[in-house]
């Protein structure tokens, strides 16, 4: 799953680049070796969906029946839709409302607002999930769930909207004026039809992010699939009934992705305007500010002030012995190294797709990222599951090692990678590559000095996006994590599982500590995404 | 009263028409029968195309005739699907020979200079150098002097440069391997009017001193006859003609190449021998491929406002530019000999024309006017 599929839909491959498809003695699709590499890629992608299509086939319909149609799984469904059908619209309201106030309007102070609003995504929504089953210990349900999730999720809406805000045509919104229509009426028939494909890419990742979260529910032991999956993993290992849940849970998703793709219908990759200044005006807000102020200070303090407050809390009332030194470096340089391993693979594996997508957009290119699309939407409890289930079966020598954990982490961020790759390789154009074979360079080499290099900072931009999803993943470290490997994430599971909030408090600070930056990297992407 | 000339035949002693003469100039570019198609649609329907040593030669074409996949097939950027091109007697691109871009000697300056926005300046020309530090240095200022810039330039960022200075960086950067032939695939198109011409003048004048072969790609047909000794027309993926910028403009191969080229006065016309019955009166024509019904062409400064002229027209009405006049001119139909039989497709004539003069006083609408013809018009057979 990643952050900013939406707001990158809008960067769709220029015109230019689909002119000139075709290129030396490669065919038409791109250079064949590129095109073999980004198959091959696209099918280990597959891996989870795969295996679960497999096994669902497998399983006959006598099974499906008994362990589908029953009251536990009716209960899971209804937590899940519930929790969607609330929290979605929630953090639809709070994002769109959040990016307008600060984009649209002479809010004091909306610089400092605007990155207040996405720096809960810093903080891992089982780390807030245990900042506020701490300060109220009865939190659970339904209700706890959208609590938690509305207040660690509403960012993914936010961020996408404020970016399309912010460099939105105001000629469109003085039209609409000129056409007589008041302030209110402009936003609800001018600025919110545009803030569509945003809003709508942001509520997708805010579902699927629902349908994949592990942590934060367990920990107020509020059951959706994904906890139950986990929990029957636990018990049976390989039980039938896991992998029905798995693929409930997969039907969801794919729902989901067609929902969407509904939405946008052939919109998906519409543009933006590029040429037009963008210079918006800001309505004077008046009396109003101080409903302004206050719901956004209440918002930050929900989402920011609680977490911080209470993870603040234990590390003072856990004092010195929580800092047990040892068991904590190592966790963090276990952290470091699988979040630099990952990072590295996943941008290496990305590559072959986003340079194809750039430089050589066709039918084939578009199925391949078509699949690419619909199997990194698969939660990380199916990604383990199959990543388990397989090499137990099949590869027994690699199970449970790092291989297959980094592995699984390629395959759950490669859409962060691929969407800062393929933004660094449109700045690097096939022309500059011509150039420099045209001044006798050999193609390889030219591809090195000038389309390397200059896609080169959005590389490290994409890997380091992955790097703050593998500091904060939780799910799939549990299932795949070799024996002896903690990680940040884990360790704090561990800690707060036994209730011992304090000794898990330094866990929670470091990992805030590693996101932050990450975070403000991905707040500032989006802006300049929506503006290319 | 002289009119005045928008698109002036090239004036001879600026730059003589050059034919080329096989016995003494060799020929440095040859493509032969190239073809290329993109996705089912054929690009380029079989050229031939000869450029002389040392020479220039424009292609010139509306957007989508196939003019700039020609230069990139020439570059070694795509492979043509049939045909052979061959570089200073050597076969590049055939069915035997492939030689890749990086290898050919060719130079290529690409419509938005294709600067590497990661380097510098001086980093830029070095880019293709075999030589580094000192040496490297020195040949950049060279350079950039040859291309009428300072040579502290080299220090800057491309995005510090007007567009003009970075196409002559980019110019400079081709230059430096002293490749045997230049491509210029639309370089002064992104210029804005006044630019366009200092930066065109200063590259003209760079890439003759250095005795370059150069070819450039341009829709601009102003462009192609000033820059050029040979220009080629393309259209639909083949050229249509072939020739000296005077010869292409006086003497177009057909109708559309007329048009293409600058203002054409089209007029229905009754061939007879070497002369075209048209309202203009009968207009020579040197060596006419048909007898009787022609269109004939006339550029519009062949035809002049004179005292005493013999042909005459009334004003209709006209566009002022400043410094000339557009004047719409209503002619007579075509005067019939009395005494001969008329031959029934004979056109009748009496068309309104376009023609410039400098007097905007001078043409009211309404006005009487006589005018002569100057010259030898060109006729093409007859098509509804």
């Amino acid at each position: 799953m990643s952050f900013f599929q939406s707001t990158t839909a809008e960067l769709a491959p220029g015109s230019k680049s689909r002119r000139r498809a075709a290129g030396g003695r490669g065919t038409r699709s791109g250079p064949l070796a590129v095109v073999v590499l980004s198959i091959l890629i696209a099918a280990f992608s597959l891996l989870p969906l795969g295996y679960v299509v497999v096994m669902t086939g497998n399983a006959g319909w006598d099974t499906i029946q008994k362990l589908v149609f029953r009251p536990r799984v009716g209960e899971l469904l209804f937590n899940t839709l519930a929790l969607v059908l609330i929290t979605v619209p929630i953090c639809v309201v709070l994002g769109i409302a959040g990016a307008w106030l600060v984009e649209r309007t002479r809010l004091r102070g909306n610089k400092a607002w605007a990155v207040l609003l996405a720096a809960p995504l810093a903080i891992p929504a089982f780390v807030n999930s245990y900042a506020w089953v701490s300060a109220i210990p009865s939190l659970g349900g339904v209700w706890g769930g959208v609590l938690v999730s509305t207040l660690s999720y509403f960012p993914l809406v936010y961020i996408p909207v404020a970016a399309v805000l912010s460099r939105m045509d105001p000629a469109l919104e003085q039209s609409g004026a000129s056409l007589g229509l008041g302030p209110w009426q402009v936003f609800f028939r001018v600025v919110l039809p545009q803030l569509r494909l945003a809003a709508a890419g942001g509520a997708l990742l805010v579902s699927l992010h629902l349908l994949a979260e592990y942590g934060a529910f367990a920990m107020m032991q509020f059951d959706t699939f994904t906890t139950a999956i986990y929990d029957q993993f636990r018990s049976t290992f390989n039980g039938a009934a896991a992998n029905m849940l798995a693929s409930v849970l997969v039907l969801f998703c794919l729902l989901l992705l067609l929902g969407e793709s509904k939405t946008r219908g052939n919109a998906r990759y519409a543009r933006l305007g590029g040429g037009a200044q963008a210079n918006p005006k800001r309505l004077a807000l008046g009396w109003y500010q101080v409903p302004g102020q206050l719901f956004l200070a209440a918002l930050s303090v929900l989402a920011l002030g609680v977490p911080l407050f209470h993870v603040v809390r234990w590390l003072i009332a856990g004092g010195a012995a929580i800092w047990t030194g040892s068991a904590l470096v190592h966790a963090l340089l276990q952290t470091l190294g699988y979040g630099l391993a990952g990072a590295l693979m996943t941008t290496v594996l990305a590559f072959p797709l986003a340079y194809l997508v750039i430089r050589h957009p066709g039918p084939v290119t578009k199925v391949l990222e078509g699949v690419n699309y619909i199997s990194s939407s698969m939660p990380g409890i199916v990604v383990a599951l199959a990543l388990v289930t397989i090499t137990v079966h099949n590869v027994p020598a690699v199970y449970q090692t790092a291989v297959v954990l980094v592995a699984a982490y390629a395959l759950l961020f490669m859409p962060r990678a691929l969407v800062n790759l393929r933004a660094g390789l449109a700045q690097a154009p096939k022309e500059l590559d011509e150039a420099a074979q045209a001044l006798g360079k050999a193609p390889l080499v030219a591809f090195v000095k000038v389309t390397l290099r200059l896609s080169a900072p959005a590389a490290a931009g994409g890997a380091a996006l992955v790097f703050l999803g593998i500091v904060n993943e939780l799910t799939a470290t549990l299932l795949l994590a070799p024996n002896g490997t903690t990680t940040l994430a884990t360790e704090f599971w561990a800690f707060s599982s036994e209730i011992d909030y304090a000794g898990a408090a330094p866990y929670a600070l470091l990992m805030i500590l590693l996101s932050a930056p990450m975070t403000y990297l991905l707040f500032a992407q989006s802006k300049k995404a929506a503006g290319q | 009263m002289t009119p005045t000339i928008r698109r002036a035949a090239k004036a001879p002693t600026a730059k003589p028409a050059f034919i080329p003469d096989p016995g003494h100039v060799t020929d440095h570019l040859l493509v032969s029968g190239a073809r290329k198609s993109f996705g089912g649609t054929e690009v380029l329907k079989g050229v031939d195309l000869t450029v002389a040593q040392g020479r220039t030669t424009a292609i010139v074409g509306a957007s989508g005739s196939g003019k700039t996949t020609l230069l990139r097939l020439i570059a070694g950027f795509e492979a043509a699907d049939a045909g052979t091109i061959s570089l200073a007697g050597v076969e590049v691109a055939g069915p035997a020979a492939w030689v890749p871009a990086h290898k050919r000697s060719v130079g290529y300056v690409a419509q938005d200079g294709a600067l590497f926005p990661h380097l510098s300046v001086g980093q830029n020309i070095e880019f293709g150098l075999p030589v580094r530090g000192r040496a490297a240095a020195a040949r950049v200022g060279e350079l950039l002097e040859m291309v009428s810039m300072d040579p502290s330039y080299a220090r800057r960022r491309p995005s510090q440069l007007s567009g003009g200075q970075q196409q002559r960086v980019a110019l400079a950067r081709a230059l430096a391997r002293r490749p045997q032939l230049m491509l210029l695939d639309e370089p002064f198109s992104a210029l804005d009017a006044g630019l366009r011409v200092a930066t065109r003048r200063t590259v003209s004048q760079t890439l003759s001193d250095a005795g370059v072969t150069t070819i450039l790609v341009t829709h601009d047909q102003a462009e192609a006859l000033s820059f050029a000794d040979q220009v080629a027309v393309m259209r639909d993926g083949k050229l249509a003609q072939i020739g000296s910028p005077f010869v292409v403009y006086t003497r177009p191969s057909d109708r559309a190449t007329a048009e293409f080229l600058g203002d054409a006065v089209i007029l229905e016309a009754w061939m007879e021998g070497s002369l075209a019955l048209c309202s203009l009166g009968g207009i020579p024509v040197r060596r006419p491929p048909v007898q009787g019904r022609v269109h004939l062409m006339l550029r519009p400064e062949q035809i002049r406002i004179t005292e005493g002229g013999s042909i005459r027209g009334r004003v209709v009405d006209t566009d002022y530019f400043g410094p000339e006049t557009t004047v719409r001119i209503q002619l007579a139909p075509i005067a019939v000999d009395p005494g001969k039989p008329v031959d029934p497709h004979q056109p009748v004539g009496g068309e309104v024309i376009n023609i410039r003069h400098w007097n905007a006083m001078l043409a009211r609408p309404g006005t009487e006017l006589s005018l002569k013809v100057v010259g030898e018009g060109v006729v093409f057979p007859w098509s509804e």
